[in-house]
């Protein structure tokens, strides 16, 4: 019974909303764009996270190895911070997907999905991959390089995957660079590629993040057309 | 001076602004996409009650479609835009944009073969 007010609301409503056509435009491109913020999912706090967890977590084991600037902190220490940073990063990207498309069925739904389960199979792959290499008696001095070359590789395809299926040049690029980062790294040898995963890779994240806001605040005005 | 020269080539289940708003909101999903009923509200902002009745509306001419489901044994309703209804707002905004570029408000002419 309720309904009876609010349809006698929907119709007063209808009666006071003779528009002219400016303010239909003006209408158009506002509820455009508010809907549009509120569906999609914003990548600069994903790309600021990621940038912040690679310079401070892998900055941490540059300062903690022996062979660099004389061990400032303990390793373990460094491995807790990169954990923790880390996790807080995958936090901020699981849960922006699942915030954004929440109420949300169909193809998109299922591709968003699709992908996020995409780097949690393509690092248990790598895991099983590199712990086999171990096993095999790969020297352990080539550890950091193995994990630092190879979790690289992962992330810079993962990254170009994105760029393909959301049709963005900035994702596309980050994967180019991740790759590029993931080669340097390795044929820069311990420490230095923690330097270079440090600073190439987070500040690779941290341009991603900048250039993307830019870009967000150019577009609007140009994209609230339907 | 009256509208009524103009209103004949602006589609009167979209032209008017709460129905205007779901239809804008429901364009902005990806194609194939549906939405259920309470983030459609929280993305126009209206009442549940006032929702429905414009739905209801848009339904009627063809323009959205409400499938109603199941999820874990609670009904859950996703809305839609159909392809017509794609059609209808674009047609709409070119019908706004034609008006604004014709200061003369000429009304429509259906040219006949």
């Amino acid at each position: 019974m309720t309904n009876i007010s609010s349809a006698d609301d929907g119709s007063r409503v209808e009666e006071q909303g003779e528009l002219s056509p400016e303010e239909s435009l003006a209408l158009i491109a506002a509820q455009n764009q508010e809907a549009t913020h509120s569906l999609r999912v914003d990548p600069v706090p994903i790309l600021g996270m990621w940038g912040v967890a690679w310079l401070v977590g892998f900055g941490a084991f540059y300062l903690a190895s022996p062979k660099g600037p004389g061990p400032l902190l303990p390793t373990w220490a460094a491995g807790v911070m990169l954990g923790l940073l880390f996790s807080a990063a995958v936090g901020v990207s699981v849960g922006q997907g699942v915030w954004r498309g929440r109420g949300i069925e169909g193809p998109s739904h299922q591709v968003g999905a699709m992908y996020g389960w995409s780097w949690l199979l393509a690092f248990a792959g790598l895991y099983a991959v590199n712990l086999g290499l171990i096993h095999q008696g790969l020297p352990s001095g080539l550890g950091p390089l193995l994990w630092s070359g190879s979790s690289l590789l992962v992330v810079g395809l993962l990254y170009l995957a994105g760029g393909i299926i959301w049709a963005d040049r900035v994702q596309y690029g980050l994967g180019i660079w991740t790759l590029v980062t993931g080669a340097a790294s390795v044929s820069a040898g311990v420490p230095g590629n923690f330097a270079v995963l440090s600073l190439a890779g987070g500040g690779g994240f941290l341009v991603g993040a900048v250039l993307t806001h830019a870009r967000a605040r150019r577009a609007p005005r140009t994209k609230a057309q339907p | 001076m009256t509208t009524e020269g103009l209103l004949p080539a602006l589609d009167p289940v979209i032209h008017a602004q709460p129905r205007l708003r779901v239809m804008v909101a429901l364009a902005a999903l990806d194609a194939g996409d549906h939405i259920t009923f309470p983030r459609l509200q929280q993305l126009v902002g209206m009442t549940a009650g006032n929702l429905s009745t414009h739905l209801r509306k848009l339904e009627d001419a063809g323009f959205v479609e409400v499938v109603k489901a199941h999820r874990r044994r609670t009904p859950v309703t996703y809305i839609a835009l159909t392809e017509s209804g794609r059609r209808a707002l674009e047609d709409y905004t070119v019908a706004l944009r034609a008006l604004l570029t014709t200061p003369e408000h000429q009304p429509h002419q259906e040219r006949s073969p």
